[in-house]
């Protein structure tokens, strides 16, 4: 009940009475993040127990660490985490450049008829459903009828059976997710690029550079942050592969490369039921994805100065 | 003009029934006012979960607001009346819609609908659902004579705990796919339906080189399949099995009498040796592995396809629908040819007992009532509505035998189809009559199953186990990668990634180091404890 405690009470007070707009804006997203990601996290700990759902979560038994010893003594999820760690660096690798790429050449067509249709088709795969992206990836590589196969068959290459070569699995997911994805990222590093001011631009055809310089020195550098930002966000999202799109590709005869931890939780845990054994590996999932963000968070704070927090 | 006049006949027909059932006794609706199926004097409400693949929910097409015209006449008779109670009414997903019933703690008087076995074995000894034995033994006899003639289903849907849970679907028929042949192409190359093993490959590289379809290109797909796991049947041609039940790459009952998986006999080694062979020489559809559900259609309609393994009924049905766009097309059942050791073996066919059904809720007050209720579908009565829907409306009966009427022969819509909107054939615990199927079954099909008569093709089903919490520790511990890990070498074999005969001994050694035997082993002693 001390005097400055109290003034210090009337402020926060005084505060909120003046900014409560902003607060009430911030407040249906504080609700959201509460119930649908915090409060269900009270069900991980059947990652810890034989759950049942009769039982419910509290009235399933420890086990403590039963799931997690099954899961690192099967050789398929072992093989899964491999797989999905490589899948991601390589989609890292080859997907995170395509959409700044892609934004940069937009940036730089004059004429505004091609730009507008040009995005626009850049922009379809993403509005299309998985399903039908795997229908037309099928019919693309089919040895009989693809038009992969038919354009070799004009170099006098015999046609591939791809989706069954463990070896092509890799290529052909990364290069569906680019197509599908990279027009609708670019739109980020667009509305970044729109924010540089002009004056930059001004001054620098005023001393005579040339556009390649202008993009060098002038665009690319100014959209860095944003590039450093989406880069740790995805490095916290790599181990989340799109993992319908896995199923709906893969095969017995491709799992070699194709499986990965989610698909491999899909048919290990759900199709046969064992939540609990589905949460132990999906948790272990969350975890090196946490781990993930924070080092990248940590090496960007310390060499460029952005940083998520 | 006749479908309003139709469905004006239907409205006032409910609106009777609805009517009937107002009346405070029977008295008004005089042809089931007897009163001899009468469970209850006072009307009494029961809640259902009703989940399956046709209907979300306990009323025409998932609509709760519509009750079936069979569920009305049910009311009359018994005085028992279904409320709907379903969860998961959003999701087609069957599984999922009991998992989140059972999740949210509040089970109603009746769980019904597709793949309950799982759930009801699993959570019944835990308490979540009533036995059955006594109930039946006491207050069932209709339910209770069907066990005393058929002791081997009731063993299957029996739970670990030795008691059972659900009155389950109980299909009627013996077949389900068959061999088909383009009878036309074999005329046009003046070949003979394929007798044996040696045969069927001469007649299909005939396929392959001779251009059965004429258009001078060799185009032809000699064996196709709608599902990949379809390639795995051509492993009885040669004395190997592919599944031991109508789901695939499933454990079956060994000559001995154990069970063990297919997969890993030296019968599989030969004969996908000769799978893959039949796949380089082309004999089997390259695609197999994608081209997926539409790749009947495609081929037939293309008249690209010669021979595949493919359902009775739907089968047929292509030589109607593709007769103007390819002529001759005569698409027809053939005996399955002998095998390398001289057997005749239809493998697939219906299962006698689907993980479907219903099942009695523990917070059930009126168990005798439910269980007579359940009781009552295995009536003469209660089974005919459960199959043909309301007498009068959809059939009636002539010389004894349930016939449609014209106007569900003729329609537009299968009869399946319609039955389903009627509250028949809905996946509640019935016993099908084969009668109602094989009035719209095709000509071509009818001839099939006549043909198929004539031989003693099918094998003992394995009808699955239920296994003890300890059991079922272990097997979902190993079975799934053993399973993962046997397809993937089944591809890899077919489409020669590796040689089968080179690879075999590791490959069993693998398998005895994922816990092959450990699998075997209880899988073995549950089938023991269950079917003695």
């Amino acid at each position: 009940m001390s005097a400055p405690s109290d003034s210090r009470v009337a402020r926060i007070v005084d505060h909120l009475k003046r900014e409560w707009q902003l607060y009430a804006m911030l407040l249906p997203t504080i609700i959201w993040l509460i119930v649908f990601l915090y409060k269900p996290m009270y069900g991980l700990q059947i990652a810890f127990k034989d759950y049942s759902i009769f039982r419910g979560v509290a009235g399933s038994p420890w086990i403590g660490f039963e799931h997690f010893d099954s899961l690192f003594n099967n050789d398929q999820f072992l093989r899964a985490l491999r797989n999905t760690i490589i899948m991601s660096v390589y989609g890292l690798l080859f997907g995170f450049p395509v959409p700044i790429l892609l934004a940069l050449m937009f940036n730089e067509v004059l004429n505004q008829t091609f730009k507008k249709s040009a995005q626009t088709i850049v922009y379809l795969p993403h509005f299309i459903s998985s399903v039908i992206i795997a229908g037309i990836v099928i019919t693309s590589f089919s040895p009989s009828a693809g038009i992969v196969n038919t354009i070799l068959g004009w170099f006098g290459i015999d046609s591939i059976y791809f989706l069954t070569k463990p070896e092509w699995f890799r290529p052909i997911f990364i290069g569906t997710g680019i197509w599908q994805e990279a027009g609708f990222q670019s739109i980020v590093y667009l509305a970044a690029i729109a924010g540089v001011s002009p004056t930059l631009y001004e001054s620098a055809v005023v001393d005579g550079a040339s556009r390649w310089q202008m993009m060098w020195k002038i665009t690319i550098p100014s959209i860095m942050a944003t590039v450093i930002i989406m880069l740790i966000i995805r490095i916290g999202n790599i181990l989340e592969i799109s993992f319908e799109m896995i199923i709906l590709l893969y095969q017995p005869a491709t799992y070699e490369t194709a499986d990965v931890v989610n698909t491999f939780i899909y048919r290990q845990g759900l199709q046969g039921g064992q939540y609990d054994f589905a949460a132990a590996a999906g948790l272990f999932n969350a975890i090196v994805a946490f781990v993930l963000v924070i080092t990248a968070n940590t090496i960007s704070k310390r060499y460029s100065r952005t940083s998520l927090w | 003009m006749t479908t309003t006049i139709a469905s004006r006949e239907d409205i006032m027909r409910r609106l009777t029934l609805t009517l009937a059932m107002l009346g405070t006794t029977a008295m008004t609706a005089p042809a089931f006012a007897d009163g001899h199926l009468q469970i209850v004097d006072e009307p009494l409400e029961l809640t259902i979960h009703m989940h399956w693949p046709r209907a979300q929910g306990y009323g025409v097409g998932g609509d709760t607001n519509e009750p079936y015209p069979v569920e009305l006449v049910a009311r009359e008779m018994t005085g028992i009346s279904l409320v709907d109670a379903t969860a998961g009414a959003n999701t087609t997903d069957s599984n999922e819609a009991m998992n989140l019933l059972i999740a949210q703690g509040n089970i109603p008087d009746i769980v019904g609908g597709h793949l309950i076995k799982q759930p009801v074995n699993e959570f019944g000894p835990q308490g979540a659902f009533v036995p059955l034995n006594d109930l039946v033994a006491e207050h069932a006899p209709n339910i209770q004579a069907f066990w005393d003639d058929h002791p081997e289903v009731l063993a299957s849907i029996t739970a670990y705990d030795g008691n059972y849970y659900y009155i389950p679907y109980l299909p009627d028929g013996k077949y389900g796919r068959a061999w088909f042949i383009r009878q036309d192409w074999l005329d046009t190359l003046g070949l003979e339906q394929p007798q044996n093993v040696e045969e069927l490959e001469a007649t299909l590289i005939a396929f392959r080189d001779n251009d059965p379809n004429g258009n001078g290109v060799a185009d032809e797909i000699p064996y196709f399949a709608r599902q990949w796991e379809e390639v795995n049947r051509l492993l009885t041609l040669w004395d190997a099995r592919s599944s031991g039940s109508d789901t695939y790459h499933d454990f079956y009952i060994t000559d001995a009498g154990t069970i063990a998986h297919p997969y890993a006999q030296d019968a599989y080694r030969d004969g996908i040796a000769n799978i893959a062979r039949w796949y380089e020489m082309g004999l089997i559809d390259a695609e197999i592995f994608t081209r997926g559900s539409s790749s009947r259609d495609f081929l037939l309609s293309e008249n690209l396809g010669g021979l595949t393994h493919d359902w009775f009924a739907s089968t047929s049905g292509y030589n109607g629908k593709l007769a103007e766009t390819v002529p001759g097309f005569n698409f027809i059942p053939f005996l399955p040819p002998e095998s390398a050791a001289g057997v005749r073996m239809e493998e697939h066919r219906r299962i006698p007992v689907k993980p479907d059904g219903w099942a009695i809720g523990h917070t059930n007050d009126h168990v005798i009532e439910t269980i007579k209720y359940f009781d009552f579908w295995f009536t003469e009565e209660g089974r005919l509505m459960s199959n043909f829907g309301v007498e009068g409306k959809t059939w009636n009966m002539i010389d004894g035998e349930p016939v449609f009427t014209d106007e569900v022969l003729n329609s537009d819509a299968a009869v399946n189809s319609q039955m389903y909107l009627e509250g028949a054939q809905i996946q509640r615990g019935y016993w099908q009559d084969y009668r109602y199927e094989w009035q719209w079954t095709a000509q071509a099909a009818r001839e099939g199953i006549e043909l198929y008569d004539t031989e003693d093709l099918l094998v003992d089903q394995f009808l699955g186990v239920a296994f003890t919490e300890d059991e079922q520790a272990i097997y979902d511990r190993y079975w799934p990668s053993l399973r993962t890990y046997m397809l993937e070498r089944n591809q890899a074999w077919i489409l020669g990634t590796g040689d089968v005969v080179e690879d075999w001994d590791a490959y069993i050694e693998t398998l005895n180091e994922m816990g092959y035997e450990d699998v075997l082993e209880v899988i073995n002693s549950a089938y023991v404890r269950q079917y003695g």
